[in-house]
């Protein structure tokens, strides 16, 4: 039997769009009397808000509305949610959003923002995570600078007993890797669209990557279903002309023409601002955050300090693995704890070893909020591992792809997390790539399969 | 306010300019043409270039006023009598688009190349696109797809 | 708010006349690569543009020992030109090294001398090869060295009121052998983090008035003096390479910014200016 798809090349879906320039982006959806948003954000990293004046802002001709903490239903959004819409006292970054205007052209927002007034009392940051860890470092967050994974501050992954397999070992490698905060940059900047109708309904154009997860988020922040949101952290406020008892028929989420994301686009950014200021303005309003917002202050790959402890045997094999990480989360939970999760899960690499202790921290300090990117947490663990495998060959004097080979999961071992893994190929890649790269390997290596283990 | 006069892809266009506005603002905001894309506003990116007199220009930060007079080509005028233009072609049949935010400034840029050089080398199809940034990195099967489109076009010519 | 005002310089004189009219509110547009940049990002909102585009200034002449550039003559053209090649061919290289086409297509080279910046990469190229510069207003004109041109970060010797209205190169003399490098954070499209240009004219093998241009690790894109005068009438050694290399780095007097830092840049620059008098020595 042929197939039509199976084993063919298929074009792109969407390829021939986006080759005649037809492919309409959250910023290229243009509706006439669309009012443009500007933020205002956070001089100070840490600080205590005493006054915020918007009166003149609002008095502006031109500007159609401006919003601060007040305005938002529940202040309060994220898997876990802690982190505000809009601050409305404690600044926990540079550059968090404390109000946002809404004003017919960019110049009048600009100039409105330029307006507003804050009185805040600057406090003593926090950047470096192993700092946030001690005792009496400055508090990012009131509950403690250390998330907790239920009744403990880290995440804990448990397989055998490393300090038994140590014991075993031949050798020990022990060595500290520091992976850096890194940027998505990802060509199309963080957009937003909101459109009100005059039944009090939005069409909200997002540049999502999670379109259902932040419908129910903003369902929340805009109280649009209040049974299923709990708003645990900031009280709800519904002193103004907000919609109740209403659900996702209210909100018209228009989504998947992204342009780029790679994990900056998993938390929402602009998609809430926008609808509270459509909302209240009644007017349809478009966020198109600049380059240096983006780089500035969206999300990012968080930064990791990762210790790797391995006991080998002569013949190359991990006998134990014992890491702790720890994550540079910036101030918010976003995804982050679910980044170490996945981190902690695959950390001791595809190799089987029957001894691993993982411990993966995630720690938040005044920096602007981490989140996902490509691979969640897991990228910087292979850089970390596999630069360990190296070093483990010269330690040994072996041929690091030895090492490899020896300790690559067989079908039917399993993770760290025992997890059985039976789709394994992991030798049968590794002997097409030596030979894709003119790496003579001994046939030793050339015969090994990945269905048993020599 | 000035008014600015040029051409479009072969339209004549009039619109109010004042003395900051770039030519992609008048393309998106005033024209709604929307295939250059605002991905910096600081010239770095190259998801805005279009064609101005055949040259390639990045629009963000190009005056409006000294566009007064020109012919300005953006990827909506690349098709002729409804027949796309092989570089379009070949950019969908060798998967040079991924989100496609880069790819009409990508199309625009291998096209001002094949104008000029029709037949270039990989290297200097590199260099004609080094100013034009691909996030989703296909870098390699862009620079397929300019090859093939030159390929395809000297064939069409013999 | 005052009217804002564009106008279309047709020829120098007319640019310079609108300059004496508006004196300090009148900025000149050429490609607008780096004004435009300021503009878009609110740094600047000028209120009155004159554009150089038309104004006669785009020009590639051979006047007897000179090669003379119109100021507006964007980069794509004077790397392209034949005559650029034959007579500097380290100007068309150290251009082929700047930004992007697209940036090249617009982007002028007088633009790129008046905004000053210390990272100014055809400043580099004209500073080795020992040009001048033609300033014109309405007053007159003067010629100024391109090493008297810069002042600081940002600043020149240009009056508000004056242009510059042609780059003035000494024609290649004799066997004279160049070599430039620029190391930026990738290969394309970036400013530099430090470069280094080098003229150096030989006689007989011998260094003969040989110029070692520094860019972006000074105030100003700088000569190293010292590090060139070492090499006068000499022959080029390891061990006179090497003190020359040393020389251009105390020269240098970078600072820490996004790009790198002081300590790598003065790194940097002994190990091209190595590199580099290497090579014209093989
Ligand atoms: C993405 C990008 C990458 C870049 N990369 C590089 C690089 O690698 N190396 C490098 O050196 N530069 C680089 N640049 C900057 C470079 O493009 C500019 O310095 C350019 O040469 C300026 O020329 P312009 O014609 O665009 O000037 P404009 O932007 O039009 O003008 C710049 C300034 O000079 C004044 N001016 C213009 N012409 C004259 C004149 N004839 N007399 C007096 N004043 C005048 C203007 O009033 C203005 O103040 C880059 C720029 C961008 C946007
Ligand atoms: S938007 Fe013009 S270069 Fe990026
Ligand atoms: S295809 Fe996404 S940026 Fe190039």
């Amino acid at each position: 039997m042929t197939m039509k798809v199976v084993g063919q090349r298929v074009k792109r879906y969407d390829g021939m769009a986006h080759v005649t320039g037809e492919t309409r982006f959250v910023d290229d959806v243009i509706v006439p009397g669309t009012l443009t948003i500007k933020a205002f954000r956070s001089p100070v990293a840490k600080g205590n808000i005493k006054d915020l004046d918007t009166s003149a802002a609002e008095a502006m001709p031109g500007v159609a509305g401006v919003i601060t903490a007040e305005d938002v239903p529940c202040n309060a959004y994220g898997l876990v949610p802690d982190q505000p819409v809009l601050v409305e006292k404690a600044v926990r970054y540079k550059g968090e959003p404390i109000a946002a205007v809404a004003a017919v052209d960019e110049d009048t927002a600009v100039e409105a923002i330029n307006k507003i007034k804050l009185d805040i009392e600057e406090e003593k940051p926090v950047f470096d995570p192993l700092e946030a860890m001690k005792p009496d470092a400055p508090k990012v967050r009131p509950e403690g600078n250390v998330f907790m994974f239920g009744e403990r501050p880290f995440r804990q992954i448990i397989l055998g007993d490393v300090e038994e397999g140590f014991k075993k070992a031949d050798i020990i490698v022990e060595n500290e890797y520091l992976h850096p905060s890194l940027e998505h940059a990802q060509l199309e900047p963080q957009a937003s669209l909101a459109v009100p109708d005059a039944g009090g309904k939005l069409t909200i154009y997002t540049v999502s990557q999670a379109l259902y997860f932040h419908l129910g988020q903003l369902l929340g922040i805009l109280q649009m279903e209040p049974d299923k949101v709990q708003c645990k952290q900031w009280a709800p406020r519904t002193g103004s002309s907000w919609r109740h008892n209403a659900g996702f028929s209210d909100i018209n989420y228009v989504g998947g023409t992204v342009g780029g994301g790679f994990g900056a686009k998993n938390d929402i950014h602009a998609d809430h601002v926008t609808a509270l200021l459509a909302l209240k303005t009644g007017q349809p309003c478009k966020w198109r955050w600049t380059r240096e917002e983006d780089l500035l202050y969206s999300t990012f790959r968080g930064a990791w300090r990762m210790t790797i402890k391995d006991g080998i045997t002569k013949d190359g094999r991990i006998v134990a693995r014992q890491i702790k990480s720890i994550r540079d989360a910036g101030a918010y939970s976003t995804l982050n704890f679910y980044v170490v999760d996945k981190h902690s899960f695959l950390a001791a690499g595809p190799y089987f070893i029957e001894n691993v202790y993982v411990q993966g921290y995630c720690v938040y300090t005044n920096k602007p909020p981490a989140s996902s990117m490509r691979g969640f947490g897991i990228t910087p663990a292979t850089f970390a591992t596999e630069v360990q495998i190296d070093k483990i060959a010269t330690q040994l004097g072996m041929d690091p792809w030895e090492i490899r080979f020896v300790n690559a999961f067989r079908k039917g071992e399993h993770t760290a997390t025992r997890r059985v893994v039976n789709s394994v190929a992991l030798v049968e890649v590794m002997q097409k790539l030596a030979e894709k790269a003119g790496v003579d390997l001994p046939d030793k290596l050339m015969t090994m399969t990945s269905t048993e283990r020599g | 306010m000035y008014s600015l006069e040029f051409t479009v892809n072969g339209q004549l266009c009039q619109v109010a300019v004042d003395l900051k506005t770039t030519l992609l603002e008048v393309l998106r905001d005033k024209l709604f043409i929307t295939s250059p894309k605002v991905g910096c506003n600081t010239g770095d990116c190259g998801t805005c270039s279009v064609l101005m007199n055949g040259k390639l220009v990045r629009s963000c930060i190009t005056n409006a006023l000294s566009a007064q007079g020109k012919e300005v080509t953006t990827i909506e005028g690349l098709a002729e009598a409804g027949e796309l233009h092989p570089l379009q072609e070949a950019f969908h049949d060798n998967y040079g688009a991924q989100c496609g935010f880069c790819t009409p400034g990508m199309i625009l840029a291998s096209k001002a190349l094949l104008d000029e050089n029709p037949k270039p080398t990989r290297e200097e199809a590199k260099e004609a696109l080094s100013g034009n940034l691909c996030r989703c990195t296909g870098y390699g099967k862009i620079i397929d797809s300019v090859m093939a489109a030159a390929e395809q076009m000297a064939q069409a010519k013999s | 708010m005052a009217e804002r005002q564009f106008f279309k310089a047709t020829d120098p004189q007319e640019a310079c006349d609108l300059l004496a009219q508006y004196g300090g509110k009148a900025r000149l547009l050429a490609g607008g690569t780096d004004l435009m940049v300021a503009v878009n990002q609110r740094q600047l909102s000028p209120e009155v543009l004159v554009y150089l585009g038309d104004s006669g200034l785009n020009y590639i002449n051979s006047e007897s020992d000179n090669l003379v550039i119109g100021a507006a003559t964007p980069f794509t053209d004077i790397m392209g030109s034949n005559l650029v090649r034959e007579e500097a061919p380290l100007l068309a290289e150290v251009i082929s090294h700047i930004a992007s086409p697209a940036i090249r297509n617009v982007g002028t080279i007088g633009g790129n001398l008046a905004n000053g910046s210390p990272a100014a990469d055809s400043a580099t190229a004209l500073l080795a090869l020992g040009a001048s510069l033609k300033l014109v207003s309405k007053a007159g004109d003067r010629v100024v060295a391109v090493e008297e041109f810069f002042t600081g970060p940002g600043e020149t010797t240009l009056e508000p009121t004056e242009l510059i209205q042609e780059v003035i190169i000494p024609k290649k003399a004799g066997e004279a052998k160049w070599a430039y490098r620029k190391l930026g954070k990738r290969k394309a499209q970036t400013l530099s983090i430090v470069s280094v240009a080098i003229c150096c004219p030989l006689d007989g093998g011998q260094c003969q008035g040989t110029r070692i241009a520094l860019g972006a690790v000074a105030p100003t894109p700088i000569l190293a003096s010292e590090a060139s005068a070492l090499l006068e009438g000499k022959i080029l050694s390891e061990g006179l390479i090497d003190e020359s290399a040393k020389a251009a780095a105390d020269a240098s007097n970078p600072i820490d910014d996004v790009r790198g830092s002081a300590w790598y840049r003065r790194r940097a620059i002994e190990a091209l200016v190595r590199q580099l008098l290497a090579q014209i020595s093989a």
